[in-house]
């Protein structure tokens, strides 16, 4: 193992080592300072980006087009395995690099942000463990192990919408996005296993294996759909204003930088296999436009400042996914860094936004012209109105999926209830009460 | 050597029930007899397990599983709940769950399935306040003495390895094995009784009756060995059945409002994917499914136990209907019941990651469209879980309770185990998937390969694989070379 090699596997398992010991350690009863945490995280993401530095430098000095450190397999069952491969190409280096740069940032952001707030800790940890989950689904060398760090953030994602759990609200609309994101989950799972049923290996370490044209298809279509889910793309897009419910800094990374553009990182690794198919170029293209469209329009219609750049984050990432569809590559990965910076930016500025606004009013001199207004005018009254009704309520598509897909699913498991309570006194109702005071026992009996 | 085995198999086996009897005597100290017992218990398993040939190890393995969850429980278990007919209830329960698991005669092995339900008919052991759990229990056990009794009518030896692969008593025994399978399991439409045991009966102790997962135990020790031709044409309708019920299930588990209840589903659910893993018939599905037993063991015994310990606390009443904000009171629980949870649904870094993977790959190479339903079945369960803690531990912190201990000392230890059991067999897989995929290739090879090299392959259509030189060929050719076979004449 050479020294870039290791360095990649330090950036890798920083952050995660981070989070064990402070797991760990919390769970041992040890709960460290705010400032002891916080110089934790400086240190371990500071590291990171001056590991991966070197790996860059690295690479640009020798020329070699990717580093490639591979472990063995973490299982093998006869002929199926499960390989340990670590990739840094010339695609997953801009998005490791901007990941452990962003995370660090948001980390210095959060420490003051958050001070004194309850859950702390509980914040940094999921940080952590979330950017170990981004840096390995971006730095896998095969689809198997991207799907590990793609459900680590997934699941991160979720725990962080439901940070301030006092209210009901950020809850249920994190366990909104759970499900989500486990369904199109599916897509990957599917994914993952028809490559490994067709070419014997899921590794793109060494290049994607060649397929038949419907075997193709059928792949991509499936990936997409695991990207779509992720990038928040329509018909999925409903969780993304949820998922405003979280603290303004994992707002800021998950949804304007890192997670929002990991559905992204999956079509531009499929890249090749994508552009040998028409249908699926064709469907990624068509669900970059629509979101782009969508995102443009319910952002102008949305209240709040949080929801709004989610919108804006949208609409963006729908261009990407156009962009990736057309074959555009390296547009899209410029596309994608320069946007998660800038939206960053705009997120974490997102709670002073009434100062900003009121500072730039006064540093202009006069009135700010409200942005974008010359669109709407190109539409007649009517047609104006039936917009905005239809961008209040966010294109119907969780209205959609409310009556197409969750409350049927909800009516089926009261059926099946009722079918399992029949003739019966159902002992469920004994048990319907809520917990109404304190335990009949006292604490000697725990 | 064979006698050492049968020594550390009486001390395994043995002392539990010893234990089970000391504690009706020495009452004030039946947390002690109970931990002593399944202490030692474990330890013979262990020894057993370092003695046993590693490509046939599985008998042994499951005995050290059931042990460990046995010896947990009995330091989990909350003051409330350890009396002494608890404690002897779960020992006879260990020892009978142990004496099935190393059986090798037919009698002994109905015994012991007769054994292990008996805590579960006395009001004052495990008896649930329903009937449909003493029904599944009794079907079932009717089930597998019908099909004994049938074997014996044919005049076989009760041997199970002499009746390897000699298709003992033909189609009736079979129907009647997999009949006790769907009872014990809990296989839709059976599938009631599992959520009634545990709502209406002990928490721990039907958690660790779930777990002896004597329906799978069955399928991989009897009905797979002893019909292996039966199996293969008539093992997908099990399979078909046991998706339908994993799915049909976490349908079931969305809507659900008793924590107990969801858990069974929970529990049930995921517990049906072994079987259809083991019916998969390729190695992944097969070591999937075993490697899965292990985690939905560890895991539902330690969501079990942290809903007792939340229940000793927090009164029995607790519900998923709305939001009880535990966290704040019991925040190291919480911790514990999220990782458990979303260990038993494939959480990555645990070890259901990989049997999950496994048990997909596996199920979906077999049946291209059932196989679907499993990914589906566990993402639903994924959701029904994090419900489940959401609404137990999210929401407004509760007041009017008297400050609550968070997890004591003795059940911290012992759920940070299980956590890192689940954590560690996720971080170093190979040290449980190897074990299991040199197992899954003996269960493989009693399908396609009959203990005696062939003989009773009836036709040339379907010639036996140790002859076949593609015996070694990769997995998808041998899945179309399998298919073609299916379509020859005369099948």
């Amino acid at each position: 193992m050479d020294y870039s090699q290791t360095l990649l596997v330090f950036a890798v398992l920083a952050p995660g080592v981070v989070f064990a010991v402070l797991a760990l350690g919390w769970l041992a009863g040890w709960i460290p300072s705010e400032r002891v945490v916080s110089r934790i995280t400086s240190l371990a993401f500071s590291a990171s980006v001056f590991a991966l530095a070197v790996v860059f430098w690295r690479l640009a000095a020798t020329g070699t087009p990717a580093v490639i450190l591979t472990f063995g397999n973490w299982f093998t069952v006869q002929n199926y395995h499960f390989p340990l491969v670590l990739l840094a190409d010339r695609l997953s280096l801009p998005f490791l690099g901007m990941t452990v740069v962003l995370a660090g940032l948001i980390g210095q952001f959060s420490a003051t942000y958050l001070h004194r707030e309850r859950g702390f800790l509980r914040f940094f940890l999921l940080l952590h463990l979330f950017a170990f989950g981004s840096l390995l689904a971006f730095a896998a060398g095969s689809f198997d192990l991207l799907v590990a760090g793609w459900e680590m953030v997934g699941i991160t994602s979720v725990l962080l919408i439901a940070f301030f759990h006092q209210r009901t609200a950020p809850v249920e609309n994190g366990l909104r996005v759970f499900a989500v994101y486990r369904a199109c989950d599916i897509g990957l799972l599917v994914g993952v296993f028809a490559l490994h049923n067709w070419s014997g290996t899921a590794t793109f370490a060494g290049g994607l294996p060649l397929l038949t044209g419907s075997r193709t298809s059928l792949l991509c279509l499936l990936l997409l759909l695991a990207a779509a889910g992720k990038a928040a793309q329509v018909p999925f897009s409903g969780w993304l204003p949820r998922a405003m419910e979280g603290p303004t800094p994992s707002s800021a990374i998950f949804y304007g930088a890192i997670s929002i553009h990991a559905g992204a990182y999956l079509l531009l690794r499929a890249q090749p296999m994508l552009a040998q198919t028409r249908l699926a170029s064709a469907m990624v293209i068509a669900i970059g436009v629509i979101t782009a469209i969508h995102g443009t329009m319910s952002g102008r219609a949305s209240a709040d400042a949080k929801t709004s750049l989610a919108y804006a984050s949208l609409t963006q990432v729908g261009v990407v996914f156009v962009e990736i569809g057309l074959g555009w590559k390296t547009i899209a990965i410029a596309h994608i860094l320069g946007h998660a910076t800038v939206r960053t930016l705009q997120f974490l500025r997102a709670p002073s936004m009434l100062h900003d606004y009121h500072k730039m009013h006064s540093a202009i001199g006069g009135e700010l012209s409200p942005t974008g207004k010359h669109l709407e005018e190109l539409f007649s009254d009517r047609v104006q109105l039936w917009l905005y009704r239809w961008s209040l309520d966010r294109g119907h598509l969780d209205t959609i999926l409310d009556r197409f897909v969750i409350h049927p699913l909800m009516r089926l498991s009261k059926l099946f209830a009722s079918l399992d309570g029949l003739g019966l006194e159902g002992p469920q109702s004994r048990r319907e009460a809520a917990v109404s005071g304190p335990s009949a026992a006292g604490q000697g009996d725990v | 050597m064979a006698g050492d085995a049968v020594t550390l198999t009486a001390v395994a086996i043995g002392v539990p029930w010893a234990g089970s009897i000391l504690v009706a005597v020495d009452r004030k100290h039946s947390r002690t007899i109970g931990f002593v017992a399944a202490l030692a218990s474990v330890a013979a398993s262990v020894f057993l397990l370092r003695a046993a040939p590693v490509r046939d190890s599985l008998n042994e393995a499951l005995m050290v599983l059931f042990s460990c969850l046995t010896l947990g429980a009995t330091l989990v278990i909350p003051r409330r709940d350890c009396t002494s007919g608890t404690i002897g209830g779960i020992l006879f329960l260990l020892g009978s769950t142990l004496l099935a698991y190393s059986a090798n005669d037919l009698r002994v092995l109905l015994s012991a399935w007769i054994l292990s339900t008996v805590p579960f008919f006395p009001e004052k052991w495990f008896r649930a306040r329903t009937w449909r759990p003493r029904l599944g229990l009794l079907l079932s056990s009717a089930a597998l003495a019908l099909a004994v009794a049938v074997i014996a009518a044919h005049g076989h030896a009760m041997a199970i390895g002499g009746l390897k692969g000699r298709n003992p008593g033909g189609m009736s025994v079979f129907g009647l094995l997999v009949l006790a399978v769907i009872f014990r399991k809990g296989i839709c439409p059976a599938h009631a009784w599992v959520a009634d045991a545990a709502d209406g009966g002990p928490t721990i102790p039907t958690a660790l009756l779930l777990n002896g997962h004597f329906g799978a135990m069955l399928v991989a020790k009897l009905i797979v060995p002893l019909f292996p031709n039966t199996a293969r044409d008539m093992f997908p309708l099990l399979s078909y059945l046991a998706l339908a019920t994993a799915l049909y299930v976490a349908i079931r588990a969305l809507t659900e409002n008793s924590p107990r209840r969801l858990l069974a589903f929970l529990a049930l659910s995921q517990s049906a994917c072994i079987l259809a893993g083991l019916e998969s018939r390729t190695a992944e599905g097969i070591t999937g499914a075993l490697v899965h037993w292990f985690v939905v063991a560890a895991s539902t015994m330690g969501l079990f136990g942290v809903l007792r310990l939340l229940e000793v606390r927090f009164g029995e009443q607790l519900t998923a209907s709305r939001y009880l904000g535990l966290a704040e009171h019991a925040p190291r629980l919480a911790v514990f019941f999220i990782v458990f949870g979303l260990a038993l649904v494939g959480l990555p870094g645990t070890l259901s990651f990989c049997s999950q993977d496994l048990l997909i790959h596996g199920t979906l190479e077999s049946h291209p469209q059932t196989g679907l339903l499993l990914p589906i079945a566990t993402a639903m369960n994924a959701v029904s879980i994090f419900r489940l803690f959401a609404r137990l531990f999210l929401g407004k912190r509760r007041t009017g309770f008297t400050v609550m201990a968070d997890a004591l000392p003795r059940e911290r230890w012992i759920l940070a185990v299980g956590v890192l059991f689940v954590v560690f067999g996720g971080l170093f897989p190979n040290a449980i998937v190897a074990p299991r995929a040199a197992e899954a290739k003996l269960v493989e090879q009693a399908i396609y390969l009959p203990a005696d090299g062939g003989s009773v392959c009836k036709s040339p259509a379907e010639p036996c694989l140790k002859q076949d030189p593609l015996r070694n060929a990769p997995a998808g050719e041998l899945t179309r070379i399998r298919t073609f076979r299916c379509l020859l004449p005369g099948r």
